[in-house]
């Protein structure tokens, strides 16, 4: 059965990453290296956005040690900050690699 | 049913099969530090994101 | 020629003749045959994956297996499940007339994330994190009418939260499935302003997995 209210919030809500691969990878060498940027740094996105849902899960379950806390803490802040510098190498901004952030926003 | 209702049922359906149960074999583990996080090979993740994708755009 | 594993069950009659079963232990795992060059991210292998084990629900409650695994024969299933098989063993026998049910629905008003440049240590950023999405919560009168009549007809429940969705899972007799559906009616005609999802039946898949126990 199922049984919903729908919304676009909703969708959010269930796929935890809005559709972020591209739809055509071009052959064009010029557009070549950005499209495969684009790809690259979306599954990095996903894959960054799953540990941390998953590190959350853990915390609220109570299944992490003060030390376990912080290594994952740390990874996770490395993580974002390597997104960010290499979304600025490839001169490309959430909009462009297709992201929106969850309810739990960012500032940015 | 609704275009809409059949959407949601897939997309629900699909992830109940990725993102729950017991996870049996750690072949495919994504950890930092000595935590499992991620269970699945990078290309069941894609293939969760790229089926929802497919379904989306019905 | 490998199979996919789909379910841990009690009974070979759990299983067959809906799909093919291979013993792990004295359980039994349910299989679909995959050609051993047709890669597991397929969507249509997905879909026909999630209607079998809707077919198998149908006959009996089992322990969901989250989709990936698969194996070449039972030795190489029983390397894996090791000595888990006890305990999967005590939940099917104890939630034999019980399935699970889903509720879903995204936080009511977000709150702004923590900027990790705010923060010294690791520790403190993902515990920041971890309390600014555990303060948000769904609209305060539709958890209260779900705690009022969703809640009292499950036999157990949990309430869940991570970076995109506030969760409810539910284990529900079988026989109290159309009480449910009516309450998600009346949820869905009395709350229109408020997005959620309720689904199910699902096979114990909150309430079998290590990541929730206690």
């Amino acid at each position: 059965m199922i049984i919903s209210n729908e919304d676009d919030k909703l969708r959010e809500s269930l796929t935890f990453a809005e559709p972020a691969i591209p739809e055509r990878i071009s052959a064009d060498p010029e557009v070549v290296e950005n499209g495969l940027a684009k790809l690259v740094l979306s599954i990095i996105e996903l894959v960054r956005r799953l540990l941390e849902r998953q590190a959350l899960r853990r915390m609220d379950a109570g299944h992490l040690s003060d030390a376990e806390i912080e290594r994952l803490g740390s990874a996770l802040m490395k993580l974002e900050q390597k997104m960010e510098e290499m979304k600025k190498v490839f001169g490309l901004t959430d909009d462009d690699l297709n992201l929106k952030l969850g309810p739990v926003k960012s500032l940015d | 049913m609704a275009d809409q209702e059949i959407e949601l049922t897939v997309l629900e359906a699909l992830d109940h099969l990725l993102d729950r149960g017991v996870v049996i074999a750690g072949e495919a583990v994504i950890s930092i530090g000595d935590v499992d996080l991620l269970y699945l090979g990078l290309n069941v993740v894609l293939a969760n994101v790229d089926a929802l994708k497919r379904t989306s755009r019905k | 020629m490998k199979s996919v594993i789909l379910g841990i069950h009690l009974r070979e009659e759990d299983v067959e003749p809906v799909t093919k079963a291979m013993r792990v232990a004295d359980l039994f795992a349910s299989t679909v045959g995959v050609d051993d060059d047709r890669p597991l991210a397929d969507r249509d292998l997905l879909l026909e994956i999630a209607g079998v084990r809707a077919k198998l629900l149908d006959r009996a409650t089992f322990v969901a297996v989250r989709y990936g695994l698969s194996v070449r024969d039972e030795s190489e299933l029983a390397t894996k499940c090791g000595d888990r098989t006890a305990k999967w063993r005590e939940l099917l026998i104890a939630h034999r007339e019980e399935v699970e049910m889903t509720l879903k629905a995204p936080p009511a008003a977000p709150t702004a994330r923590p900027d990790r440049r705010d923060f010294e240590s690791g520790s403190a950023y993902l515990r920041a994190l971890y309390a600014a999405t555990y303060a948000v919560d769904v609209d305060a009168k539709f958890r209260a009418r779900i705690e009022e009549t969703l809640v009292p007809r499950a036999t157990q429940h949990r309430w869940m939260r991570d970076n995109t969705s506030v969760e409810l899972a539910m284990l529900v007799r079988r026989s109290d499935l159309d009480a449910i559906r009516d309450a998600g009616e009346e949820l869905r005609r009395d709350f229109t302003s408020v997005p959620f999802l309720l689904s199910g039946p699902w096979p114990l898949e909150v309430f079998a997995s290590d990541d929730h126990q206690q």
